[in-house]
């Protein structure tokens, strides 16, 4: 048999033998008796020297030629296998990710406490500072300050806590107005989120212990007009779109003139509904120009500074903010009730 | 405070605007209405009609009547009531009627006898609270409406929005404030009296701040009945119980003018003279609600010869009451401080219609108004009555109204708005305001009488008068010019966020608690009562201490959600008040603000809840050191108590809960000090450049005593005094064969290197060895 045939043999037979082969095991088998450094095609170059000078470059072609068959069948087959194996891996790593993940989930803050921040975002983006105040209090802060005069019904003992000393639990955040004002003078933004007692029996809409946020702003210039675009503002802010209020009289002792602000009704527009008992208009929050004592008591000249002051209940807030109808689940500890707020 | 609109309307008159539109006008300019109700509108299916014959009906107690209802023609009515005569004028239900309660009157069978409509009761058309019999009417023509008694509307306004409005505690001020807001004129209901004759009684007043004036007339031949049925209305339709016609008056006076006045039988008073003074201690007054009070000698009592007869502004006494053989009468109008009435209806729970006006501080030149409508109607109701001499009036001189300065441009500042002069002073008068002017740019402004007591004092008050008549709607809102400058920051705020913030990332949900406990929880953890501040007027007994710490409150958060939650994390963050003075300069108690941390687990022996706080304190806390607490409290497991402690100073606190405090399952708890923790807070991270030079790790194994701890055998290796140590890590720890029973093997891995140059052999050996003779030289051998 000439060299050529044996050479075309040889592939016939390789490339069948690798059509054939069932693992990359064979494939590697086959490799090295053809293509390998020391098979067949190697044995075969050997014998070029005996082929006839004019034959030899085509002998060189064509052995050149068979290798290339032959190691072309083989890269084909072993990328099928390889990828058939990885194929098969993948296959093999199916998993179930629809059982709980381990580790822990996040807790969640308390309603109100996320309320509060956010309220905090909003009014520091405003130029507001951000202060607190003792939960214990003393008479002159809560009251007197506040041009609250000793024979005021908010004293009676059925409103406030008292505490051994004179003291009292601060029945609103009112008093950090006159503390931030001793401490910042004019002029002065500044809010005071905190925690407030009143000594009221507790069902599902009263709690001797809730959350207020005061408000205060004093400057050269403050009217009516002023605290009128600032609530809208504010409003604007915390409801997330245009509100409608309104000013209405209100008595509190430490401002005049003293407001109510309703809202318009956000869940009617006004036209009436059992939220706002048919009047098209919720009670938010009690506001007014600072009463000139108070501004007095907080070592500032009411000859020259006026401003205007404001309280939001945050309890209340974050009652209407998640629909909580029962203002005792806020206190409870209650996990099935805070872990909603995750 | 309910107000009739009707009586509102007559004191109005001119009044065009419908009840309901009434409450909205006065929310918006005066005080807060808190509903506008139709009251007995079915009056307007009630007639006047004379029973003309009645019939019995066999079998029952009810009789057949056939009355004559005038031009609406005679009807056939069942009625029930005794008193159904022939003769008697009476009310006339007619069918179509709604009566309260959605009863409706048709023409139905009773005891099988035809009733077109029916007689009605004083109760069952609100006109008064009798139903024993039906009503007889002295007056009017059968057909015609009930004389004085039409459908109205009640206006209830919130009280607290009246506290600083005495004026507004009657039908008078209402309607002034009504016309103010309209435009209409307001009429006057107070006659004008010539008082002549001698005073017959003395007053004296022992003091009179308490008492600024006592003014009294005295009446004779007095008749007590019940009063015409349209004053019994009107008064029942504001809440108030008709009784006899000199007591209905007095009522019905105090309704409109706010001023409250008492009728004393003047017979039963001792002597002439009466003296308004405080009460000896002691001293016992029977009142007309049939109690008996005993006072101090703080509260105000109006007395005769023979003692205290009344308690001053707030009620009267029994002995000397009004009753049905009352001849003669001593009328009362008199004006009492407000702070004193308050303080003596507070200390005896003991708040009377009269009390709540005087509180609110009454004018004194009222009581001499309210005397004289009451003479007017006691004419009226009790025909033949006499005054027995003149007015008894002893008033302390009343200071004048203070003259307040209102400067225009001022008063438009503070709106925001400017407002036209004549418009300022149109409102004023309206209000009853005394305006002068004052130069071009201000105005001279006095208060009425009955504003000047409390209510209005400087020009702010002012700005508010004006401000709600012209609306506030009709101020255009205005950005205010200020800085736009960065407020002041609060970093221990924002320190508690964070902390807040990473542990809810790390599962745990926040929970509020109160800052109250009992004295009996304090005492179950060993917290002794006087050690907490107390509340002297606590809601409840289990609500008396204020809280030192927050962990008896958490520990019942465990035992309330264990029952629904087999494994949970919560954390509050909130203040401990303490006894001692904190930073502030008042001398306020200390509030700490502390962090705790709970996880409960129904199953497992508990490491892995401690493991985890301890992780949790490193992330709230980096860098937090963990070091056996020594003496366990009470409530904490004996053996699994630890304190934390932050560049040496403790922190805080980790431990297991007791198994007398946590019956089912484990409960841990990390107890930090969020203030110490604020002041010891990492400072800005600065960076360290990256090694250059390899280091060298090797491993050492100490055997040591089952129960000593990781942490000091790791610290003998930090401070073994080596060189070139960079760390030294717990890797693990082995009990078991060869070791003894009671020893293991803790292993570490200990890293040595120089920041200049890379370790040579001898420096490693030299290193090892250092820590090596330091583990020894504390008796622990190395296990190879």
């Amino acid at each position: 048999m000439s060299l050529a045939d044996t050479l075309q043999e040889l592939k016939e037979s390789a490339t069948g033998r690798i059509a054939r082969a069932s693992s990359l095991d064979e494939l590697e088998a086959i490799r090295v008796e053809t293509v390998g450094r020391k098979g067949v095609l190697a044995g075969a170059g050997k014998e070029m020297a005996q082929v006839a000078k004019d034959e030899r470059a085509a002998m060189g072609q064509l052995l050149n030629a068979v290798k290339a068959a032959i190691e072309s069948a083989l890269e084909e087959r072993t990328s099928a296998f390889q990828a058939a194996a990885l194929t098969a891996r993948l296959d093999a790593e199916w998993m179930d990710l629809t059982v709980p993940a381990p580790g822990v989930n996040p807790g969640a803050l308390h309603p109100v406490t996320q309320v509060q921040r956010y309220l905090e975002d909003v009014f520091t983006s405003m130029g507001f500072a951000v202060l607190s105040g003792p939960e214990v209090e003393t008479e002159f802060h809560n009251f007197d300050a506040l041009n609250i005069p000793p024979t005021h019904p908010a004293r009676d003992m059925q409103d406030t806590f008292w505490l051994e000393g004179g003291r009292l639990l601060r029945t609103h955040t009112s008093p950090v107005q006159v503390r931030g004002m001793k401490r910042l003078g004019a002029p002065l933004r500044m809010i005071a989120p905190g925690r407030v007692f009143r000594n009221e029996e507790v069902d599902p809409s009263h709690e001797h212990t809730f959350y207020q946020l005061e408000g205060m702003m004093v400057d050269r210039e403050v009217s009516i007009a002023h605290m009128l675009y600032f609530m809208k503002t504010l409003l604007k802010e915390i409801f997330q779109r245009e509100v409608t209020v309104r000013l209405r009289p209100g008595y509190f002792p430490f401002v005049e003139p003293g407001f109510e602000l309703d809202i318009q009704c956000l869940l009617c527009g006004g036209g009436g509904c059992a939220v706002c008992k048919y009047t098209g208009w919720v009670e938010l929050l009690p506001c007014g120009l600072v009463h000139p004592n108070v501004l007095r008591a907080g070592g500032i000249d009411p000859g020259e500074w006026n401003g205007f002051a404001f309280g939001l209940g945050l309890t209340r807030l974050a009652m209407m903010r998640y629909g909580i109808d029962d203002i005792r689940l806020l206190q409870s500890g209650d996990l099935r009730f805070l872990n909603q707020f995750r | 405070m309910k107000f009739s609109a009707n009586w509102i309307a007559e004191l109005a008159p001119g009044l065009a605007v419908k009840p309901h539109e009434l409450g909205a006008l006065i929310t918006t300019k005066t005080a807060e209405c808190e509903g506008t109700e139709a009251y007995a509108p079915f009056l307007d299916h009630v007639r006047l009609a004379r029973v003309l014959d009645v019939r019995p009906v066999e079998g029952s107690k009810n009789v057949h009547a056939t009355i004559d209802a005038g031009p609406l023609g005679r009807k056939q009515v069942v009625c029930g009531a005794p008193n159904c005569r022939a003769g008697i004028l009476t009310a006339w239900v007619m069918p179509g009627a709604e009566l309260k309660g959605g009863r409706k009157i048709g023409t139905a069978q009773v005891s099988g006898l035809e009733s077109e409509g029916m007689l009605a009761a004083g109760d069952e058309i609100g006109v008064n609270r009798e139903h024993d019999g039906i009503l007889e009417f002295s007056e009017g023509a059968p057909g015609d409406p009930l004389p004085g008694i039409a459908p109205d509307h009640i206006i209830e306004i919130d009280n607290k929005s009246l506290t600083h409005r005495p004026d507004l505690w009657g039908h008078l001020g209402m309607a002034r404030e009504v016309a103010a807001i309209t435009g209409v004129a307001l009429r006057d209901p107070v006659p004008e009296v010539e008082w002549a004759g001698e005073p017959p009684l003395r007053v004296e007043i022992e003091d009179y701040e308490l008492c600024p004036r006592y003014s009294a007339l005295v009446f004779e031949n007095v008749t007590i009945g019940p009063s015409p049925l349209w004053l019994q209305y009107r008064l029942e339709s504001i809440g108030l119980n008709p009784i006899s016609n000199i007591v209905d008056v007095t009522n019905l006076v105090m309704a409109e003018l706010a001023q409250p006045t008492h009728a004393f039988d003047a017979d039963l008073l001792k002597g002439s003279t009466i003296y308004v003074r405080r009460a000896r201690p002691g001293e016992r007054v029977q009142a007309l609600n049939e109690e008996e009070y005993a006072l101090d000698g703080q509260a105000l009592v109006i007395s005769d010869e023979g003692g205290a007869e009344a308690i001053a502004g707030v009620i009267g006494g029994r002995p000397t009451g009004i009753h049905s053989g009352t001849r003669r009468v001593v009328l009362e109008s008199a004006n009492f401080q407000a702070a004193s009435i308050r303080k003596t209806s507070s200390r005896l729970k003991l708040r009377t219609d009269a009390s709540m006006r005087f509180e609110k501080a009454q004018d004194p030149h009222n009581t001499v108004r309210a005397l004289a409508r009451c003479w007017e109607l006691f004419q009226m109701v009790s025909p033949g009555i006499r005054l027995a001499g003149g007015l008894v009036d002893n008033a302390a001189p009343v200071k004048p109204p203070p003259v307040i300065r209102l400067d225009l441009a001022w008063l438009n500042r503070k709106i925001g708005r400017a407002v036209d002069r004549q418009e300022v002073e149109r409102i004023l008068r309206s209000l009853a305001f005394g305006v002068e002017p004052e130069g071009a740019e201000a105005l001279a402004v006095t208060a009425p009488s009955w504003r000047a007591t409390k209510d209005i004092s400087i020009a702010e008050d002012l700005v508010e008068e004006i401000g709600r008549m012209i609306g506030y709607a009709s101020i255009p809102p205005r950005p205010p010019l200020a800085p736009s400058e960065p407020p002041p920051d609060s970093p221990e705020r924002e320190y508690q966020y964070e902390l807040r913030r990473r542990a809810s990332a790390q599962g745990f949900t926040e929970v509020y608690n109160y800052s109250f406990l009992s004295e009996e929880l304090a005492q179950r953890f060993g917290f002794p009562p006087e050690e907490h501040i107390q509340v002297l007027n606590p809601i409840a007994s289990d609500q008396g201490l204020m809280r030192i710490s927050l962990v008896p409150r958490i520990v019942r958060n465990i035992e309330d959600n264990a029952r629904h939650m087999d494994s949970f994390r919560l954390f509050e963050m909130g203040n401990e008040i303490h006894k001692r003075a904190g930073a502030t300069d008042d001398g306020l108690p200390a509030e700490i603000p502390h962090l705790v941390a709970a996880l409960y687990a129904k199953d497992g022996g508990g490491e892995a809840g401690l493991f985890e706080l301890k992780r949790l304190a490193g992330i709230l806390a980096p860098g937090v050191e963990v070091s056996p607490a020594g003496a366990a409290r009470c409530f904490e497991h004996p053996r699994r108590a630890w304190t934390l402690k932050s560049h040496g100073e403790t922190v805080g606190r980790v431990f297991e809960l007791h198994p007398s405090h946590c019956e089912h399952g484990r409960g841990a708890i990390l107890d930090l000090d969020v203030a110490a923790l604020f002041r010891l807070r990492p400072a800005p991270v600065k960076y360290k450049p990256l090694r250059r030079f390899p280091v060298s790790e090797f491993d050492l194994s100490v055997v040591a005593g089952s129960r000593v701890e990781a942490g000091v055998v790791r610290s003998l290796l930090l401070r073994a005094g080596v060189p070139t140590l960079l760390g030294v890590e717990f890797v693990g720890q082995y009990e078991g064969a060869p070791l003894a029973a009671d020893e293991k093997s803790l292993s570490f891995r200990v890293t040595l290197g120089a920041a200049d140059h890379t370790l040579s052999a001898d420096e490693i050996t030299a290193g090892r060895e250092q820590a090596i003779a330091a583990v020894q030289a504390a008796g622990y051998q190395l296990r190879m």
